[in-house]
């Protein structure tokens, strides 16, 4: 049984490898640009965010939850870091850390009380708090944007940096939270019982699990990840208005589950959905490479998310049938 | 027991919605001029057409235990297909057609990849959401087509002779009479209410779950494809991010209706009531002229408040027996 789930697993992130080897490599064939360094570090940084936030929502998805205020939280992050910034010119890239962390530990505590408090049905508690969050950037803000100008010279310099002129400092802090998800996942108590709560949510009521603190604790986690990742949309594009990241909910969403995060929970990992997040920005990248308009570029994310969502769907038929297959023979 | 318990619940539920309009009325009048004037009311009504239509068919579905995201992506792009094939040469009434037929594919592809292929409601809309919307887009771009005969628009923003009921009116009546009848008093409608009670059940009992969820589908896409219609009438414009975000409001209206997101519950009056509470409350906000940008706020707020509500009300049902039995 434990070799089944490993072999479903590691089989799903090793053909996502093949499939990302082969969309990268197919792309360059097409467009060279795409593969020499400048390419590589331009899909990378634009591939940082929503890896980030896949990765964030990667523990509430395995406990069968979801989270679709992110992206305005990262909105809203992004707007309130500029603000401070420009009335504290004295600020560094560590205030803007906290600021952006805090507001996302904020709404993460809400949606975690309402979900995890009052077990109100994840999708519509989040679907509610995308608009309120979203309509407080619109009020808040009053149509005010910023520029390079109003940002501290430190945080943008980070934007900029990248290690050997190809691994961009957001990409790789992206890359870190991986690894530390990965482990949390794999290895700790709490990580285990995200996929015990995933897989059966009231077996893992009646075997004593501590429900509510986990689902409590992933949502401010989440809340938390999309706050900094307001701060590393700043370092990105140095300019935001109210709008910012609007709609990329579905991007997150659509990475996490081609990453093989399933939406019936318990499974998934946060390498898969790195890989994911990679394989979407890097058909994006092709497409406009292939001169593709740019105005069908929301059609084929959703049309990528259906396929990935039927893809996952089969996949789990078939785990099933030789988890059904393995214990008819362990039997006979 | 436990089911009686629940209808009596609901019952209540959909006469404190109705009280609410009625407090938000007498509010509203109190503090602005002209709320319940007659003009004002005529917009109201006009203002809600589209969630209506669109709430008349997600009703079934939300208490069959599905939902659909995906319908104001069908509204736009059933609305740039009536603009483009009308600004391409096709007469009006054929452009009508298209849109209504483009609506009722979506809504069929949405309920063939639910039922068939088994995939998730919740999953699958959002993708859907994302395709139809994109596809508009990719159909129009940045263009807009406001182009459109004289008799249609007029449709969409006169009112019938010398009254204050919008030509729309009707129309919406027509089929929230069909709707509601459908649900009410037809074997159909108590099939979906059994869906919702218990899937597994209905089956055995012999409903063909399957194809009834694809009809369920297919009319939302088809009532989506007519809110297309009536809201490029309304506004004389097809353009491609036309209804962004109604699908929130349909929910929401649902909700507050009364209509549980768990399935298996849910009137046609309380939906009905629903959308007006939402849509009054909006035309109080604007006639105390409160910023636009606060009403995404609201919209949060009362979906989240018809999520809650119920459940509150629920527990506190509980634990107030709970109390009884103990003494």
């Amino acid at each position: 049984m434990a070799s089944l789930f490993k072999r479903r697993t590691l089989g799903r992130e090793s053909s996502l490898g093949v499939i990302l080897i082969f969309a990268v490599a197919v792309t360059g064939f097409i467009n060279p640009r795409f593969v020499t360094g400048d390419g590589t570090r331009d899909l990378l940084s634009a591939t940082a965010i929503v890896a980030l936030l896949a990765i964030g929502i990667a523990p509430i998805m395995i406990m069968r939850h979801i989270d679709l205020s992110i992206a305005s939280t990262v909105g809203f992050s992004a707007w309130l870091v500029a603000d401070t910034c420009a009335k504290n010119p004295s600020f560094t890239w560590v205030q803007c850390f906290l600021v952006g962390g805090a507001l996302g530990i904020v709404i993460g505590i809400l949606n975690g009380l309402l979900v995890a408090g009052l077990r109100l049905p994840s999708l519509v508690v989040t679907l509610g708090t995308l608009y309120i969050v979203r309509g407080a950037v619109y009020v808040v803000s009053n149509s005010v944007d910023y520029n390079a100008q109003e940002m501290p010279k430190s945080l943008l310099k980070i934007g900029q940096t990248a290690f050997f002129g190809l691994m961009p400092v957001p990409f790789f802090l992206a890359l870190v939270l991986m690894v530390i998800v990965a482990w949390f996942l794999k290895y700790t108590k709490a990580g285990r019982d995200c996929y015990a709560i995933g897989s059966n949510p009231p077996a893992a009521d009646l075997v004593g699990l501590k429900v509510f603190r986990r689902t409590f604790i992933a949502y401010i986690f989440s809340g938390f990840i999309a706050g900094i990742a307001g701060v590393f949309y700043l370092m990105r594009f140095a300019q935001v208005d109210s709008t910012a990241f609007y709609g990329q909910e579905l991007a997150v969403v659509a990475a996490a589950v081609i990453g093989g995060i399933g939406l019936l929970g318990g499974a998934g990992t946060a390498v898969g959905v790195v890989i994911g997040a990679l394989l979407v920005q890097t058909i994006q990248g092709a497409l406009a490479a292939l001169g593709v308009d740019a105005f069908w570029k929301a059609a084929i994310n959703g049309l990528l998310l259906i396929v990935a969502i039927y893809a996952d769907r089969v996949l789990a038929r078939r785990s099933e049938k030789a988890l059904l297959a393995q214990r008819i023979k362990e039997r006979v | 027991m436990p089911e009686k318990n629940k209808f009596k619940l609901r019952k209540s539920w959909d006469t404190a919605i109705l009280a609410l309009l009625f407090v938000v009325w007498v509010l509203a009048s109190m503090t602005t001029d002209n709320f319940l004037s007659s003009i004002n009311v005529s917009q109201i009504f006009s203002n809600s057409s589209e969630i209506m239509i669109m709430g008349f068919a997600m009703i079934f579905l939300i208490i069959a235990g599905e939902i659909d995201l995906s319908i104001a992506s069908i509204l736009a792009l059933s609305s740039a297909m009536l603009g483009y094939s009308y600004a391409h040469g096709a007469p009006i009434w054929l452009a009508i057609i298209i849109a209504m037929a483009v609506g009722t594919a979506c809504g069929f592809i949405n309920g063939f990849l639910v039922t068939k292929l088994g995939l998730g409601s919740l999953a699958v809309t959002i993708g859907a959401l994302a395709l139809y919307r994109g596809i508009a887009n990719g159909i129009l771009g940045t263009n807009t087509i406001n182009e459109f005969p004289e008799a249609a628009t007029s449709f969409g923003f006169d009112t019938i002779g010398t009254t204050f009921i919008p030509q729309t009116l009707p129309v919406i009546i027509i089929f929230g009479i069909f709707f509601g009848l459908l649900l009410h008093n037809t074997p159909f409608g108590r099939r979906t209410l059994a869906i919702g009670q218990s899937p597994e059940a209905a089956r055995f009992a012999g409903v063909n779950v399957v194809r009834h969820k694809i009809i369920i589908f297919t009319f939302t896409g088809f009532m989506s494809g007519v809110a297309g219609i009536i809201y490029t009438f309304r506004f004389s414009t097809a353009q491609a991010d036309n209804g962004v975000g109604l699908e929130l409001l349909v929910i929401s209206a649902c909700l507050l209706g009364g209509v549980s997101i768990f399935g298996g519950v849910g009137t046609m009056w309380g939906v009905v009531a629903g959308v007006m509470l939402a849509s009054s409350v909006e035309s109080w906000l604007t006639l105390r002229e409160i910023n636009a940008q606060w009403r995404t706020i609201v919209t949060g707020i009362l979906l989240l408040i018809s999520v809650a509500a119920p459940v509150l009300v629920d527990k506190w049902k509980r634990a107030k027996a709970a109390s009884a039995n103990k003494e």
